[in-house]
């Protein structure tokens, strides 16, 4: 349980929109760089350690296959390093293959935190009542991919008790492989409407229908609120009025350094932080309590 | 066990077709040093790269591009030039040709070089499609016409006048009037 989640999920939901939205829609290396830097680190306080370090190893992978893509189908730049089929392979293009994948890895962090911390029925309680459809639609698709790997391995591990696994040949575990696979789609199908049916029944749509929910907006709420308001205003400023524009093609630009850069990349630096040390302000509380007794 | 390397050789077999199919150039072998000089009996071709459309739309242009070291200021990528003509010489082949000799940066889309695929010219001298707004492009004529085909399979003769145009309105802006005559 981190702390972050215990705050009300209107303010919750308002910082994820804002850090995701901000790093969908920038080039500048330095909110990048932040926005990753940060979105890693506070993934790494709230899951448990050896599912951090397994996922990091993907996410590495991810980033590699990502960043080599790039070169290979934009040609554009002016410094040519070497030439494949003909077209240039160029610097520019590798250093903008690595800010998509920065890009990537660093928003598939931020919402990996946001799946942990936004949870179904925080989501349902925020839109239920203003978007009631899209709001089971979107709950849904975000459980979709958990649930669907949790299923996975109920599944494998029934047709294994029946016998039917290999465990020395690659052909053979890809053949199963596709036979849980081709289970599961039939179960999701199914899970799906079964779900929307459900809560049909439960009277989901039903005007009247009343909510019972136990988040309350504190004094400490409309805290962080105001200042991710007053951070995200200074970023959302500096981003609109094109002072961290950033060009990699013909030529990559060099970063400029001023009075509005330096506003908005602090201002993006704080805002970016606040989770994380949130966070760490609890776990340092918790640690000396518990020597205190 | 067999099923394993049978996967692994597949897998091998796959890999090599497409090491076979890449060419890797360094930046000294790509660039042209020389070409043909042209005598008195050889055959030519005339070529030149012109951009003039985009002074006109200067408002339109991508910003990182508003400067004077990719935007030429009157227009001219490359001047009418004189090119010795090859056996089988296509449109993009002699442009090819030339971009490499005068070392200016240009990128095309497909594999006419194995002569698997057309061409498609996306980009000369940083100037790529719709750098210029959405209908902006590439586009050559052959002695004063204009051609919509695939410029790779297009071939020439000698004394051939080839010219690239940049356009910023779908061809409308540098006269090609082939997909209005209705309009």
């Amino acid at each position: 349980m981190s702390t972050f989640s215990s705050f009300h999920p209107f303010v919750v939901f308002s910082y994820f929109a804002v850090i995701i939205f901000t790093t969908m829609f920038t080039a500048n290396p330095v909110l990048l760089l932040i926005a990753i830097l940060s979105g890693v680190l506070f993934y790494a306080l709230i899951e448990k350690p050896a599912a951090f370090l397994k996922d990091g190893l993907f996410y590495l992978l991810l980033f590699l296959i990502v960043s080599i893509t790039n070169p290979l189908f934009s040609h554009n730049g002016a410094t040519p390093l070497f030439f494949m089929n003909g077209n240039a392979i160029t610097l520019e293009a590798i250093l903008s293959g690595l800010r998509i994948a920065v890009m990537l890895i660093g928003i598939l962090y931020w919402f990996k935190s946001y799946s942990i911390i936004i949870t179904s029925d925080k989501f349902l309680y925020l839109f239920g009542k203003v978007l009631p459809k899209l709001a089971l639609v979107f709950s849904m698709a975000i459980r979709f991919i958990p649930l669907f790997r949790n299923q996975i391995r109920k599944v494998s591990n029934a047709q294994k008790a029946m016998g039917l696994y290999s465990k020395d040949n690659l052909p053979d575990k890809f053949k199963a492989g596709m036979r849980v696979f081709s289970v599961m789609v039939t179960w999701a199908l199914e899970n799906s409407i079964e779900t929307g049916d459900s809560m049909k029944a439960r009277g989901y749509e039903l005007k009247n229908k009343s909510h019972y929910s136990l988040f309350k907006f504190t004094l400490r709420d409309a805290m962080l609120m105001a200042s991710i308001v007053f951070l995200s205003g200074i970023v959302f400023f500096g981003v609109i009025c094109g002072s961290m524009d950033f060009a990699f093609y013909p030529r990559v630009e060099v970063l400029k350094f001023g009075a509005f850069q330096y506003a908005t990349s602090i201002a993006f630096g704080i805002l970016a932080f606040i989770p994380f040390f949130i966070e760490i302000k609890e776990k340092i509380k918790w640690i000396y309590f518990k020597s205190q007794s | 066990m067999k099923k394993n390397v049978i996967l692994i050789l597949v897998i091998l077999l796959g890999v090599l077709i497409a090491f076979y199919n890449i060419d890797i150039q360094t930046v000294d072998e790509y660039y042209l040093s020389h070409l043909e000089d042209i005598k008195p009996d050889s055959k030519t071709v005339f070529l030149s790269v012109r951009c003039d459309t985009v002074l006109k739309n200067r408002d339109k242009l991508s910003k990182e591009l508003n400067t004077d070291e990719f935007i030429p200021k009157d227009g001219v990528v490359l001047p009418k030039t004189q090119y010795v003509l090859r056996d089988d010489d296509t449109v993009f082949a002699v442009l090819k040709r030339s971009m490499q000799y005068n070392k200016i940066q240009f990128e095309f889309q497909g594999n006419p070089i194995k002569g698997k695929s057309g061409a498609y010219i996306k980009g000369i001298h940083y100037i790529y499609e719709f750098s210029c707004g959405p209908l902006s492009g590439w586009m050559y004529k052959v002695n004063g016409a204009f051609s919509s085909g695939d410029s790779s399979s297009f071939v020439l003769k000698p004394g051939d006048y080839i010219e690239w145009v940049y356009s910023c309105d779908l061809g409308r802006d540098v006269g090609n009037n082939y997909g209005s005559e209705g309009a």
